[in-house]
C-alpha cells in the first residue's frame, strides 16, 4: 500500500476506493492527518483494513482510527460494520481480548490532597489489586457464581456486594450485554477465568492516577465533575484468560464452518460465519458472556480500589467505563441495524463519554462522542494512542533505569511486576496522544472534554 | 529451530525443522521461550494424551499450539517431549510428557492463524510463521 493509492476526503480522513481491489464491498477510510497516514504506512495496517472491506455483509466503509497499528486479521483501531441479515460476525473483529476497555474514576481530593501520599498510595493499589501473569484474584467463584457473571456482568458483581446500583448506570450498556449466553461459554474458557476475576493481568493493562491538567470544554468537564488539577484514577483491562479462550474456541469452530457456509477470506485470521447460523449465534452469545465477565472484572477492580483508598472522606465515582473491543448490534442512519466490530476502537455515540488512555508517561483524554460519528464512523472513536515500536526493540533500546528516571522526572511514581513489562510499555513505544486525539476532535466525531496526566502507573 | 521476529504489537515466531513431527515440537518449544516457563514448587512429571483436529496442516499447528497454550495456563502444565501416534494434514494424536506445575513470567492470549503458512523448503524442510497475541 502506497499513498497514491489514496484519496483525501479532507485534512483528517483518507480513502481508499472499492476500486484498489477487486474483492473489496466497500470503500475503506482511514482517520489520519497526512504526517501521521506516513508512518501508518510504515506497517500493514492498511492492508489489513483492505481485507476487512472484503466481508460478505460490510455496509458503507471499513473504517481505521488515527491510532491505527497492524494486528492479525483486523488492525487494531478497525471497525467494520455487518447487515445481519446477510452478513457476518468475524471473532478476530473483536480480538482474544474481549471487551478489553477502560474505566475511569473521579476522586473528590485535589492533587495537593493527594501527592504527599503518592507513594504509599501507589503501593497500597499494587498490593490491592492483583496483576502479572500467574496472579489470581480475590475470589474463588464457584460454578454457579461464574454462570450469574456471564450473564449478568457487573450487575452480579454489584448484587455480591462490589459496588452499587448507581456503578451500573455510569458502564456501557449498564455493565451487561444481554445476548449473552453462558452454555456457550466452553469448560476450557471457564477454567481459565475461574480465579481471574479482580486482577489486571499483564501487558499494556494498568491502573493508574491521573491529575486534570487541561480542561477544553468546561460545561461538559463540569457534567462529569471534573476539575483542573483534580485526580481520577483509570483501570484498563477485560475479560482475561477466560475471553481469551472463547476467541480461540471461536475462531477454531469458524475456520471449520467457512466451507460449509461457502465463506472465503483472505487472512485466515477473519475467520467467520453468517450472523445468523448456528456459529455466528454461539459467538455472539459467547462473546457477550465473556464482555459480562470483563464489566465484572473491571467492577471488583474498583471495589478493590475503593478499599486501599484511604484518603479522608474522599469518594471514588465513576465517571464511565466503555469496552474497546466487542461487537454490537446497533441502528445507524443510512444502514439501519449492524453488527458493529470494534476492534480497538472506542464507542462514541452523541454526548457519550469516550476514554482514552495514553501510554504510561504521556496524557489521556476524554472526550465526548458527537452526531458526526454517527453519521461517519458508526459512532466509534479511536482507544489509545497505538504502539509504534514492537515490545522486542522495546526492550532492547529502553534502559529500565534510565525510563524509571524519567518518570520520575516527570513526577511518575511507577509501580511495576516486572522491568520487562515496564520498558514494554515505555511512552515512546506510542504514538504521540496528542496528535490522535487532534485527528478525532478536527474529524468532528468526538470533541475533547479534558486531558490527564499520569502521577502513578501500577502495572503487571 | 526458532527465532522471534519483531512485530509492532506481538510476537512473530518463525519455526523451522527437518520434519512435520520436529515442527510442531519445536514451535511448541518457541511458544513456552515467550511465556518464560519454569518449573514451579514441586513440580512432577505428566504425560498427557492430546488429539487436535484441524481443515489443514497450518490450522493443525495454530490449534494444537493453542491447546498446549490452554493447557499451561488451566493446569500450568508444561511439556518437554512429544511422541506422535498421528500426524496427517489434519489430524494429531501425540504423548506428551512434561511437568506440572510450571511458573510463567510472560503472558500469550493466543496463536493467531495470522501469517501461519506451515509448508515444505526445496530443501526438504519444513517451516511456518506464527504470530502470537501477546
Amino acid at each position: 500500500m502506497e499513498k497514491r493509492h489514496l484519496e483525501k476526503i479532507h485534512d483528517n480522513l483518507w480513502e481508499v476506493p472499492k476500486s484498489y481491489r477487486g474483492d473489496m464491498h466497500v470503500p475503506a477510510r482511514v482517520y489520519t492527518n497526512e504526517r501521521m497516514l506516513e508512518a501508518i504506512l510504515r506497517d500493514r495496517s492498511l492492508d489489513q483494513l483492505i481485507n476487512v472491506a472484503t466481508l460478505p455483509g460490510i455496509r458503507k466503509h471499513a473504517i481505521a482510527m488515527p491510532d491505527v497499528h497492524e494486528g492479525y486479521g483486523f488492525p487494531i483501531g478497525g471497525v467494520a460494520a455487518i447487515d445481519p441479515r446477510d452478513g457476518v460476525i468475524s471473532p478476530g473483529g473483536i480480538g482474544y481480548d474481549i471487551n478489553c476497555g477502560v474505566r475511569l474514576l473521579r476522586s473528590t481530593k485535589s492533587f495537593a490532597d493527594v501527592e504527599p501520599v503518592l507513594r504509599p498510595l501507589a503501593k497500597a493499589l499494587a498490593r490491592g489489586v492483583p496483576s502479572g501473569v500467574g496472579r489470581g484474584g480475590p475470589v474463588q467463584l464457584k460454578a454457579k457464581d461464574l454462570e450469574l457473571i456471564l450473564r449478568d456482568g457487573a450487575a452480579r458483581a454489584v448484587a455480591m456486594g462490589y459496588g452499587s446500583q448507581e456503578d451500573l448506570n455510569r458502564i456501557e450498556s449498564g455493565g451487561r450485554l444481554g445476548g449473552a449466553d453462558p452454555e456457550r461459554v466452553s469448560h476450557a474458557a471457564r477454567e481459565r477465568g475461574r480465579d481471574q476475576l479482580g486482577t489486571i493481568g499483564s501487558g499494556n493493562h494498568f491502573v493508574e492516577i491521573d491529575r486534570v491538567d487541561t480542561i477544553y470544554d468546561e460545561e461538559e468537564a463540569k457534567r462529569f465533575g471534573l476539575v483542573l488539577d483534580g485526580i481520577v484514577v483509570q483501570i484498563h483491562t477485560g475479560s482475561r484468560g477466560l475471553g481469551h479462550q472463547v476467541a480461540t474456541d471461536s475462531i477454531k469452530t469458524m475456520m471449520k464452518a467457512m466451507a460449509r457456509h461457502g465463506i472465503s477470506v483472505p487472512d485466515p485470521q477473519l475467520a467467520c460465519a453468517p450472523f445468523r447460523s448456528a456459529e455466528g449465534e454461539g459467538y455472539f452469545a459467547a462473546m457477550s458472556a465473556a464482555a459480562n465477565f470483563a464489566f465484572a472484572n473491571r467492577q471488583l477492580i474498583t471495589a478493590a480500589i475503593r478499599r486501599v483508598w484511604t484518603l479522608d472522606d474522599d469518594e471514588l465515582e465513576i465517571i464511565y467505563d466503555v469496552a474497546h473491543n466487542v461487537a454490537k448490534l446497533e441502528r445507524h442512519p443510512d444502514v439501519g441495524e449492524v453488527i458493529v466490530h470494534r476492534k480497538g476502537a472506542t464507542r462514541a455515540f452523541p454526548g457519550q463519554p469516550v476514554l482514552i488512555p495514553g501510554s504510561m508517561g504521556t496524557a489521556s483524554y476524554l472526550l465526548v462522542g458527537h452526531e458526526t460519528a454517527m453519521h461517519e464512523s458508526f459512532g466509534s472513536s479511536c482507544h489509545g494512542a497505538g504502539r509504534v515500536m514492537s515490545r522486542t526493540k522495546a526492550r532492547h533500546e529502553i534502559r529500565h533505569d534510565d525510563l524509571r528516571t524519567r518518570l520520575e522526572k516527570l513526577g511518575i511514581v511507577a509501580e511495576a511486576g516486572s522491568v520487562k513489562g515496564l520498558v514494554e510499555e515505555a511512552p515512546e513505544a506510542y504514538k504521540d496522544i496528542d496528535a490522535v486525539i487532534d485527528v478525532v476532535a478536527n474529524a468532528g466525531i468526538a470533541k475533547k472534554v479534558a486531558r490527564f496526566r499520569p502521577i502513578a502507573v501500577v502495572k503487571g | 529451530m526458532f527465532s522471534v521476529e519483531p512485530h509492532v504489537a506481538d510476537v512473530r515466531l518463525r519455526v523451522n525443522a527437518q520434519t512435520r513431527e520436529e515442527l510442531f515440537t519445536e514451535a511448541m518449544r518457541g511458544l513456552y521461550s515467550v511465556l518464560h516457563v519454569a518449573p514451579g514448587t514441586g513440580a512432577r512429571p505428566i504425560s498427557r494424551h492430546v488429539v487436535v483436529d484441524s481443515v489443514d496442516l497450518t490450522a493443525l499447528m495454530v490449534d494444537f499450539l493453542n491447546e498446549i497454550l490452554s493447557r499451561v495456563h488451566i493446569g500450568q502444565e508444561v511439556f518437554a517431549q512429544a511422541k506422535f501416534a498421528t500426524l496427517t494434514d489434519t489430524e494429531v494424536a501425540c504423548e506428551l510428557t512434561g511437568i506440572a506445575p510450571a511458573e510463567l513470567e510472560a503472558d500469550v492470549k493466543a496463536v493467531t492463524y495470522h501469517e501461519a503458512d506451515v509448508h515444505q523448503e526445496a530443501d526438504g524442510s519444513w517451516t511456518t510463521m506464527l504470530v502470537l497475541d501477546i
